[in-house]
């Protein structure tokens, strides 16, 4: 399979970087990991007549703590390094599970977080996992910064709030409070290399080791036209003392916020049983996480 | 509009001009001559296309020729040294893990990163390792058992 032919651009600097992109805007695509712009290349569904790489963009793939409470993970951070990391382990649960689960060992070395946000697909790995940890986006363009929530990023299938013009250039995300755990599951025919049937990531915080729920996030993928935060369960468990019941009752109400549709992964119908019975599994992981919580 | 690269291949240094939309495998095989290295899928499914970069193990039908600018690139070609087999391929000839061969620089290639950072694996680190490498025809048993065969042989020559 042969790729389009296109200008290649290797800007060593941020600014350089936004100012091609400013000029080239809509005719222009950034290119990190390339384990999806490459495909949709070589598929003819992108042919952009310029491609800058940010290879050689410096900073762009660091993952860093920040303010002693927080974590900025750079967009070009690659699926390896974040299913390795330490502290992301440790504290962003959902985040280095997802991570981990994207794709196979090959694909994660070169694929990127900001890449898999970017591209808005509604059975990516890694925004219900953004989404439960409250991530923002830095976007940046020649001209402006902003953040943006990962719940307000997408938009629909492939469409998100980017603009041609901007560049995401870090995840950054506060460390969840005291008594917090996570999990992220995902369901496919296969353990690798599978686009999700579902997915579902959990973040937990309970008010001690033994006390009720303070807050809990639910979010899923491949349910809807974009991933989509479980509200109406997250509602229903908050100030509730954890049990498998009250777990079962939050899947049982979680299939009604989604939307599936029957396609070649699976049926409407089976996708629906699943939602409920990932949910209730996600939240049994996160709630012995948060249980074993340490300072 | 063709770019110099200089990049390291197994050991050699080697200086081109590539074009832009020319991948690392292409740039491999065809103008390195280096056809170790499979065109199977194309798009980063069947692994067949493995070669190590910088150390790390990827789908070279997706990454660019220019992308590994500055780059060290290792292929099945460069992992014999002076005629002998490195061990990972001699457990893969004397396990019977080689039917068709199609997977099998890529298998190897994958193995040798998990045995460099993992000299002992377990038989479920193995198979995640080797995860993204199809085999059709082989099966996945001779190559796991040669992988785990390899690592003993590695470590016995290690202790000696």
């Amino acid at each position: 399979m042969l790729l389009p032919k296109f200008d290649y651009h290797e800007p060593s600097t941020l600014e350089d970087a936004l100012q091609l992109l400013h000029e080239m805007g809509g005719n222009a695509k950034l290119i990190a990991g390339g384990t999806d712009l490459l495909v949709r290349m070589k598929q003819k569904i992108d042919k952009p007549s310029h491609v800058i790489s940010l290879a050689r963009v410096p900073g762009l793939d660091e993952i860093v703590p920040r303010n002693g409470h927080a974590v900025s993970v750079g967009a070009a951070a690659s699926a390896d390094a974040i299913s390795r990391h330490e502290l992301l382990n440790d504290r962003f649960a959902p985040l280095a599970l997802a991570a981990s689960r994207l794709g196979s060992p090959l694909i994660r070395n070169r694929a990127t977080i900001g890449g898999n946000l970017v591209n808005g697909r509604p059975a990516a790995d890694l925004p219900p996992a953004c989404m439960v940890l409250e991530a923002t986006a830095k976007l940046k363009s020649s001209t402006a910064e902003r953040e943006v929530s990962l719940n307000e990023f997408f938009r629909g299938p492939g469409e998100t709030v980017i603009e041609p013009n901007e560049l995401m250039v870090s995840i950054d995300i506060e460390t969840p409070a005291a008594w917090s755990g996570g999990a992220y599951l995902k369901l496919g025919a296969r353990k690798t290399l599978e686009i999700s049937m579902v997915n579902v990531a959990v973040m937990l915080t309970l008010k001690s080791a033994d006390g009720d729920i303070a807050d809990a996030r639910i979010a899923f993928g491949a349910v809807a036209p974009m991933p989509v935060r479980g509200f109406a369960a997250e509602d229903m468990l908050k100030g509730e003392k954890p049990s498998a019941d009250l777990f079962a009752r939050a899947g049982e109400l979680s299939v009604g916020m989604c939307s599936p549709i029957t396609d070649h992964r699976g049926t409407m119908e089976y996708r629906c049983m699943m939602i409920e019975v990932l949910t209730k599994r996600a939240l049994g992981e996160a709630y012995e996480r948060a249980r074993a919580w340490k300072p | 509009m063709k770019t110099l690269i200089e990049l390291t291949i197994n050991g050699r240094k080697v200086e081109s001009a590539v074009a832009p939309n020319q991948t690392l495998l292409q740039f491999l095989r065809e103008d390195q001559g280096l056809t170790g290295s499979k065109h199977g899928c194309g798009l980063g499914d069947c692994g067949a296309c493995t070669v190590i970069l910088d150390n790390k193990p990827v789908n070279s039908c997706l990454v660019l020729a220019v992308q590994a600018n500055g780059g060290e690139v290792l292929t099945i070609e460069g992992l014999a040294e002076n005629g002998k087999l490195h061990p990972i391929q001699q457990a893969f000839v004397d396990k019977g893990s080689i039917q068709c061969g199609f997977c099998t620089p890529g298998m190897i290639l994958s193995a040798k990163t998990l045995l460099d950072d993992n000299p002992r694996p377990t038989e479920l680190e193995i198979r995640t390792a080797i995860s993204g490498n199809l085999c059709r025809c082989t099966g996945y048993q001779k190559i796991v058992e040669a992988v785990q065969a390899a690592a003993d042989a590695i470590e016995g020559t290690e202790v000696s």
